[in-house]
């Protein structure tokens, strides 16, 4: 046993595995001899499980079973590791409790602590209150890999635990279990460079300082995608896309709404006229029946007042005829000197008085001479009577042809009033007919004038009209308040503009002087490092490196004396001089209380990393800000972009609104228009019927004037010629009577004019006589003149006594009534026009009345048959047709209503506007499949759509799309991706930067491993003449290209976001820096893509080559040194390297003060080596402080090289022996 | 020639090898970085150097509607006639695509299953592809299969994804609808001289 040194002496397996019990002692070489199988590698892995306590890192396959089941199969299997000390031993016991425990026991290993009097392992309890029996330090259990590691490594701050340690390691301790394990999982491998980088860069590495290319490679792609989905989005041709799908969008939206709408109505016309068709024909019949009713009361009002009119016109044709008759008479009467008769008449009395007075006086006068008297008397008188008779005889004569004549002209008078009369009666009877027509006509022409005052009052079309005014009206003022609306809006949209440019502005501005400073401090930080790292290059050169090598704690002597800049100047050529001692060129100084100037290279180191890590806390600090600047960026594009993007769709849709407004405002207009002229025309029609009719009956009316007048003509003609006949003829008789009755009358005077001679000569005679007897004959002839002038008035007032008389009757009968008569006459008259004028305004009235009935009907009549033709047609036409399919919903649902369409026309128009849709609608598609087309399949704005998607698909697509133009996202994205470059570069540069940072352990490993070769005592058996090693830079593509973008993010930090895709000269610098960088990812993408690698780690960071020479054998600067000679060379060198290895891993973990400890280097296989290079190996090894442990399938005289030598032995139950093989050590 | 003389872009030889054999580059292709190569050849500077450079082994590059081919500078009659005898099965494919409820278009994405289960739906459409001679695959879904794997070569479409089979359509789909467009339907008893006239003329 090894004393006054820390070395792990002892394992003991207790129910492991296939052995039921071993106590295998280690403090020397130890050499484990057995056939494959046996065991000897699950031994090893045992040992090397208490220097790695890593279950995974023992080389166990995936498909063996884990350590931990194969080994610990039992409650009381145990692994027990003896450690021997300066002191006393302790030991460490490994359990199973539910994991892997560990508990450290401050004593040796005593096989009683863990079985009992039957030889029978105990349980743990049993163990540990065994333990506590005795007395003796049992630690708690120790439930982590780590915290033991961190015991067995001396970096325990339990002070309990501290002493439980085999070296005491630095932070760096890790190394040593890595290296052992390295060297055992490696040891089968043929000798490469790659493994022996390997070996170095895995104990020098964690799993995770590797960078992950999967992973890089994800990074790049999820920004390469966005990056091309974003040229996609902002090339030309897709704006104008986009451009297009907005428009014909809104285009395909308007039509269907307007589709919708109509189909809409369609289906409240087509429940309206359903609904509708009975009560309408109820409404119609209802009308007819009215119209009949008043044309009843119309027919009986018309009968009583024509009858009433019947007998004022009775009354005023007798008071007329009565008037004209009386007229006539009295005519007549003044036509015979009416009133002188009458006149005469009245002095007949007086004259009568006169005629007797005359006559008694003439009897006094001829009383004396009577005889003579009477003689001549009875003579005269006789004369006279003849004469009278004559006279008489003639006047009879006369009087009889008078009479005859004027009985010829009486009935020729009569003939003529005859036929007068028959004239008149047929002229009043053609008159009363072109009279009765012409009233007739004239009460048609007033109806038709009253009809035409109807239809120049009535409104056509008045409820549409007035229904489009109010559509119009309300339309008006919902544009109002909408343009209003479109106007604040459009503001809130200029400020919302303007808040967010100036956030952004301020954002920009703060993040590039925050960037600024950041980079400022970086450089004055990077230039710190800079010198630092110049002092750490110069080192090995100059005075520091002279003095780390050849002066023991020089620091506490020169380096508190020393200025540091001589320190690291490499023109001072050190060298060590005889005298050595504690002076300052020979003058001694007390440096206790002076502080020390130098500074270890590890606290360059340190130094150097402080401000490394102070740079990266910066630029996380920056890439913090940056991301807490892009968040408040997204969060203000978010806020206003949503805001804006709800704005800017509320301005659309007004303005949308408006135009929709607009058209349908000049729609409305139109229709109204349409609809005034309509009415209009319907006025002017019903008017130019009316007219037509006025004209025709003021035609016939002018023709019947015409046919009356010249009937009147006519028959005045024939009045003036039955006339001009009658006074012929009259005035023929009468110059007939005339002429002989002046016949008679000379005929009668000449006679008379006999008689009176006659009588003359009588007289005379008489008078003879008288005057003979004296009488005075003078006087009594006046007498007699008198008497006979009064007897002539007599006569003549007699002859008109009998007019007089007629006439003196007629006056008071007839004459003194006439006022009366007129008075009445016009009564009647009034009354008659009275009974007109209420006879023309009932029929106006019944006439306007029975028009607006027909109307009502005829419109009634006109929408019933509207009604049927529109659900025959959309039966016929409409319903089999897609288009109905397409809105049957709509048109189903519809409520019954009235529109001012046609079933016909909305059906017509639907399939019209259909086609048009389609064709629209096509184009939408096309222009959405294109745009969808120009990305990628899983672009991140997820501008996708299905072939076979639904017509809401599109629209919802085209919606989405109108959403991100409006939110502007893209700048979003931009944002995002624009960050995205920056944490990519970063993250990479990062990742090499850590990755790299480690190559300055693996120059400085390299550099111990060189030294530690020159130093092995290869001279002493000349078998190897040199092992050299180097290193040199990596070919590795993708880490040049990592590396390169580390240089690129060095150089440029973290400010080449903004011009990613900014066209803006300004920033011009920027896009430039960006299109590299967009190029480097590019290129590392493609080469991670050609070389396939999973990751990159520290070993691809630099090429280790080796030279070798053995014997006359010179390998020259290679990577492979598996062809230096024979296997067993080739084993050897690969041994003595990883023992350098290990040795330098060692010197290098632990703590400078621990040198007392030994550790074991486990190599499986080393049967193909000789004798005496396992005795060189061994040799070498020992001068390292490390002990073998090696495994060989036979005896072979190699393990007398070893101290302990284990032989494996398989037994009948298949458990495993392992026992002690009796060999004498030749040398160690 | 040397291609630095022309100062020819580097994607230069991959246009070639593209163009030579007859396929198109559309912009809305992604394999093989189509797109970024439609670019290339879009931008004016590089068209320039690129035409004049192919014009010296006598090619033209054609500028389609988002799309470019190659035509040969004095191509003899009977590698026209051959031409057109390819391309007289696209004209029932044509109208095969154009008879669909969802009218392939420019962009579209679809699979070859989608369009035979449209064709199985609907007769007319089955007739339509059942006409086209071209093919000896038995069932509806493996012809339409073929023929997108031959418009796939001729670069009309594109797989997109393998795994679900989806295609999408390219913009060099444009000069097919071209020259179908583009041909004239003489009727019999014109005058000779107008039948001797080609069929399909630009």
């Amino acid at each position: 046993m090894e004393n006054n040194c820390r070395i792990l002496n002892r394992i003991v397996q207790i129910n492991i595995a296939n052995v039921k019990y071993s106590d295998l002692e280690l403090s020397g070489n130890t050499c484990f001899v057995g056939t494959n199988n046996f065991g000897k590698t699950s031994l090893q892995r045992a040992i090397l499980f208490f220097y790695s306590a890593n279950t995974r890192g023992l080389g166990i396959s995936s498909s063996q079973k884990p350590f931990e089941e194969h080994y610990f199969k039992f409650e009381n299997s145990y692994l027990i590791y003896e450690i021997q000390t300066e002191n006393k031993p302790f030991f460490v016991i490994i359990y199973r409790h539910n994991k892997l425990v560990f508990r450290f026991v401050d004593a040796e290993y005593n096989p009683d602590f863990f079985f009992n009097e039957n030889d029978e392992a105990i349980k743990i309890k049993e163990v540990i209150s065994g333990l506590d029996k005795r007395g003796v330090f049992v630690s708690q259990q120790i439930d982590t890999f780590e915290r033991y590691r961190n015991i067995i490594y001396g970096t325990e701050t339990d002070k309990v635990l501290s002493k439980f340690h085999i070296l005491k390691g630095n932070e760096k301790y890790q190394n040593i279990p890595k290296s052992i394990t390295n060297v055992f999982l490696s040891s089968k491998s043929s000798i490469d460079s790659r493994f022996i980088k390997d070996f170095i860069a895995n104990s020098l590495t964690t799993e995770n300082s590797s960078i992950k290319l999967e992973q890089v490679e994800r990074q790049l792609r999820q920004f390469n995608e966005k990056y091309s989905d974003i040229e996609t989005y902002i090339k030309k041709d897709t704006q104008q896309l986009i451009e297009f799908i907005d428009k014909k969008y809104d285009q395909v939206h308007m039509l269907k709404g307007a589709q919708m709408e109509m189909a809409d109505k369609l289906g409240s016309s087509l429940r309206y006229a359903e609904t509708q068709n009975e009560t309408v024909i109820k409404a119609s019949q209802d009308k007819q029946a009215e119209l009949d009713r008043i044309t009843e009361i119309n027919d009986e009002q018309k009968t009583l007042l024509e009858e009433k009119q019947k007998d004022v016109r009775e009354e005023i044709g007798y008071y007329d005829r009565t008037i004209r008759e009386a007229n006539k008479k009295l005519k007549d009467y003044k036509e015979k000197n009416i009133e002188q008769a009458v006149d005469k008449n009245a002095e007949r009395e007086k004259i009568q008085v006169e005629l007797n007075i005359a006559r008694r006086e003439y009897e006094s006068l001829t009383s004396n001479v009577q005889s003579i008297e009477m003689k001549f008397s009875s003579l005269i008188e006789q004369l006279r009577n003849d004469k009278t008779a004559y006279v008489n005889k003639i006047n009879s004569r006369t009087s009889e042809i008078f009479n005859h004549y004027n009985e010829l002209q009486l009935l020729q008078k009569n003939e003529f009033n005859k036929k007068e009369a028959e004239l008149k009666q047929k002229r009043e009877d053609a008159l009363l007919e072109i009279n009765s027509e012409m009233t007739e006509k004239q009460i048609e022409f007033n109806e038709l004038k009253a009809e035409e005052k109807v239809i120049r009052n009535t409104r056509f079309y008045e409820t549409e009209i007035k229904a489009h005014e109010t559509e119009l009206a309300d339309l008006r003022a919902i544009n109002y308040k909408n343009k209003s609306e479109l106007a604040i809006k459009t503001n809130l949209v200029q400020s919302n503009q303007k808040d967010w440019e100036a956030l952004e502005t301020k954002l920009k501005s703060s993040l590039s002087n925050q960037i600024q400073k950041t980079n400022n401090e970086i450089i004055r930080i990077k230039t710190e490092i800079k010198n630092i790292e110049e002092k750490l290059n110069v080192q090995h050169n100059a005075l520091y490196g002279y003095l780390e090598k050849n002066v023991k704690d020089w620091q506490h002597t020169i380096g508190k004396v020393v200025n540091e800049e001589l320190l690291f100047r490499t023109d001072l050529n050190p060298s060590l001089t005889e005298e050595q001692g504690l002076s300052l060129y020979g003058v001694s100084l007390k440096l206790d209380d002076v502080k020390i100037v130098s500074k270890s290279i590890e606290e360059y180191q340190f130094e150097k990393n402080e401000r490394l890590a102070i740079i990266r806390d910066l630029e996380e600090s920056l890439n913090q800000f940056q991301t807490a600047n892009n968040e408040e960026k997204m969060l203000a594009a978010d806020k206003y972009g949503k805001q804006l993007g709800e704005l800017k769709e509320d301005l659309k849709v007004l303005t949308y609104s408006l135009e929709l407004a607009e058209k349908r405002e000049k729609k409305l207009i139109l229709e109204l228009e349409d609809w005034r002229q309509r009415a209009s025309t319907e006025i002017e029609q019903s008017l130019s019927g009316n007219r037509q009719k006025l004209n025709i009956i003021e035609e016939e009316l002018s023709i019947l004037n015409k046919k009356k007048n010249n009937l009147l003509n006519d028959f005045n003609l024939q009045f003036d010629q039955l006339k001009a006949f009658n006074n012929e003829r009259l005035a023929d008789l009468k110059s007939r009577q005339e002429s002989e009755i002046s016949e008679l009358e000379v005929e009668k005077k000449n006679q008379v004019k006999e008689y009176e001679e006659k009588e003359r000569e009588l007289s005379s005679e008489k008078e003879s006589n008288f005057k003979a007897k004296g009488v005075d004959s003078k006087e009594i002839g006046k007498i007699d003149a008198r008497i006979k002038e009064l007897q002539e008035v007599l006569k003549e007032i007699d002859q008109y006594a009998q007019i007089v008389s007629d006439y003196l009757k007629d006056k008071r009968e007839i004459f003194d009534k006439l006022p009366d008569l007129i008075q009445k006459k016009d009564e009647y008259v009034k009354s008659a026009n009275d009974l007109t004028a209420e006879l023309e305004e009932i029929s106006r009235k019944y006439n306007i009345k029975r028009m607006e009935l027909n109307k009502q009907k005829r419109a009634l009549e006109e929408e019933l048959i509207e009604f049927n033709n529109g659900i025959n047609y959309f039966t016929k036409n409409f319903r089999e047709t897609p288009v109905f399919n397409k809105y049957a919903d709509i048109i189903d649902r519809a409520e019954p209503k009235k529109t001012n369409y046609s079933v016909m026309d909305l059906c017509t128009q639907l399939l019209k506007n259909d086609s048009h849709f389609n064709e629209e609608y096509g184009a939408f598609q096309r222009y959405v499949n294109e745009f969808a087309g120009k990305f990628r399949l899983d672009n991140h704005f997820n501008f996708i759509i299905r072939n076979d998607a639904t017509q809401g698909e599109y629209e919802r697509f085209a919606q989405n799309l109108r959403s991100f133009v409006n939110e502007n996202k893209i700048e979003l994205s931009i944002a995002e991706t624009a960050t995205q470059i920056g944490l990519v570069t970063d993250s990479i540069a990062t990742k090499v930067r850590e990755l790299s940072g480690q190559k300055d352990k693996i120059q400085h490993i390299i550099t111990l491993i060189a030294e530690d070769f020159k130093k092995a005592e290869f001279e002493e058996s000349k078998l190897i003449e040199f092992i050299k090693i180097r290193l040199e830079d990596s070919d590795n593509k993708v880490y040049k290209l990592l590396k390169r973008i580390q240089e690129f993010r060095e150089e440029n930090g973290l400010v080449y976001n903004e011009g990613l895709f900014n066209t803006d000269f300004a920033t011009h610098k920027h896009r430039e820096i960006s299109n590299r960088a967009v190029k480097l990812l590019d290129q590392l993408r493609t080469a991670i893509k050609e070389q396939e690698q999973e990751e990159i780690r520290l070993q691809d960071l630099f090429e280790l080559k080796f030279n070798i020479k053995e014997g006359l054998n010179e390998t020259g600067w290679t990577h492979k040194i598996d062809s230096i000679g024979s296997t067993g060379t080739d084993i050897l060198v690969k041994a003595i390297i990883y023992i350098t290895l290990l040795h330098v891993f060692i010197k290098e973990s632990s703590h400078r003060g621990s040198s007392d400890f030994k550790v074991h280097c486990i190599i499986d296989e080393v049967g193909q080596i000789s004798a005496h290079y396992l005795r060189e190996l061994l040799r070498f090894a020992k001068n390292r402080n490390i002990m073998m442990i090696n495994g060989l399938p036979n005896k072979s005289g190699l393990e007398a090289h070893y101290k302990y030598t284990y032989q494996f032995r398989r037994e009948e139950n298949n458990n495993v022996r392992i026992f002690p093989s009796i060999v004498t050590e030749v040398e160690a | 020639m040397e291609e630095t003389n022309f100062n020819l872009p580097k994607q230069t030889h991959e246009i070639f090898a593209i163009m030579a054999r007859g396929a198109f580059i559309s912009s809305n292709g992604s394999r093989d970085g189509m797109n970024r190569l439609y670019d290339v050849i879009n931008n004016p500077e590089n068209f320039d150097r690129l035409q004049a450079y192919f014009n010296v082994i006598r090619y033209n590059i054609e500028r389609g509607n988002n799309f470019f081919y190659f035509s040969k500078l004095n191509e003899p009659n009977s590698e026209l006639e051959k031409k057109l005898e390819r391309f007289e099965r696209y004209i029932d494919i044509i109208d095969l695509f154009a008879s669909m409820d969802n009218k392939i278009g420019i962009g579209s994405r679809f699979r070859p299953s989608e369009i035979a289960e449209e064709c199985n739906a609907n007769v007319r459409l089955k007739q339509k592809l059942q006409k086209i001679p071209l093919y000896r695959s038995e069932t509806l879904h493996n012809k339409v299969r073929e023929i997108c794997e031959l418009m796939s070569r001729d670069s009309y479409l594109e797989l997109e994804d393998e795994k679900s089979e989806s295609y999408k359509v390219l913009d060099s789909y444009n000069y097919l609808l071209d020259v179908i467009n583009s041909i004239a339907i003489y009727e019999e008893g014109t005058s000779a001289s107008d039948d001797n006239q080609a069929i399909i003329y630009n």
